[in-house]
């Protein structure tokens, strides 16, 4: 089991898990909705209802529900989808609760090994990726600055 | 709740506010000694401590001039405990995905259609 080692004030949740299954076996299971349903939720919450618009942009909205904890409501909107490969979406709890209304961001990636599939799933804030996104952003733009610069001497001292 | 925990995982997505609050794991510390490490001016320091102030994370003292932080466990508690949860229904989840699989995998080693549901 791949688990980050923790540090203080991370807020991110890896989990990687080796499933015996090619990684389009594997993808199915998340990308379809009869499959989802077989699958989502903890031990003790089963998952009657989950309908998924599979493209960037669309949809998906599911509900799991026990005896407990009666139903409880989750949706979001798909990032990215990469067949086999990559899955990013948003995820949301609608119910009332501690995290209800936070919007977290899923990113999942699949790779195949052996006929065996490699999941590595990530969960984190919105809040979190976004300001990583920005940073990553803002290095890329100053490595092509950087770049220039290089070019710009590498000209100069070519002529 | 929500938003309480919306504003800690805030204050938590900046490197330099989770660098001072690895230092403050160690024990108080006044602004200057936080700021050391850090090629950022004081009052940008004083900035990141306000944001974490304002999510509970840290306290600062009541002597005007020291003013020393202090972290507050409880506010991080918090989030490890609501990651601990989510810890437990993904792991969970993923237990019935393998043996889902499996069902999946029998099914056709069997040459029986693949179960479909209900």
């Amino acid at each position: 089991m791949g688990v980050r080692k923790k540090s203080v004030a991370d807020n991110e949740l890896f989990i990687v898990r080796t499933f015996n299954a090619p990684a389009s076996v594997v993808f199915a299971l998340w990308s379809s909705a009869e499959h989802m349903k077989r699958w989502m939720g903890p031990k003790s919450f089963a998952c009657p209802e989950m309908a998924i618009d599979l493209r960037v942009g669309g949809r998906y909205r599911g509900m799991i529900k026990s005896a407990d904890h009666g139903e409880n409501w989750f949706s979001g909107v798909y990032r990215e989808i990469v067949p086999d490969k990559r899955l990013v979406f948003t995820f949301t709890w609608e119910n009332e609760g501690p995290s209800a209304g936070l919007e977290m961001v899923v990113t999942i990636t699949f790779e195949e090994r052996d006929g065996k599939t490699v999941q590595t799933f990530h969960q984190a804030p919105f809040r979190t990726i976004e300001r990583r996104d920005s940073h990553v952003g803002g290095w890329s733009q100053a490595f092509d600055k950087q770049a220039a610069y290089a070019e710009n001497i590498a000209r100069e001292h070519g002529a | 709740m929500a938003d309480l925990l919306s504003v800690t995982f805030s204050a938590l997505a900046d490197p330099t506010r989770r660098a001072i609050l690895a230092r403050l794991a160690q024990g108080e510390a006044t602004v200057n000694e936080l700021a050391e490490p850090f090629e950022i001016s004081l009052p940008a320091v004083s900035r990141h401590l306000k944001v974490l102030e304002g999510a509970g994370l840290i306290s600062r003292g009541r002597e005007a001039q020291w003013r020393p932080c202090k972290l507050e466990p409880d506010r991080l508690k918090a989030v490890d405990d609501w990651l601990s949860v989510y810890r437990r229904f993904w792991e969970q989840s993923f237990d019935k995905m393998a043996a889902y699989l499996e069902e999946l995998s029998e099914g056709e080693s069997n040459g029986r259609p693949k179960k479909k549901r209900r």
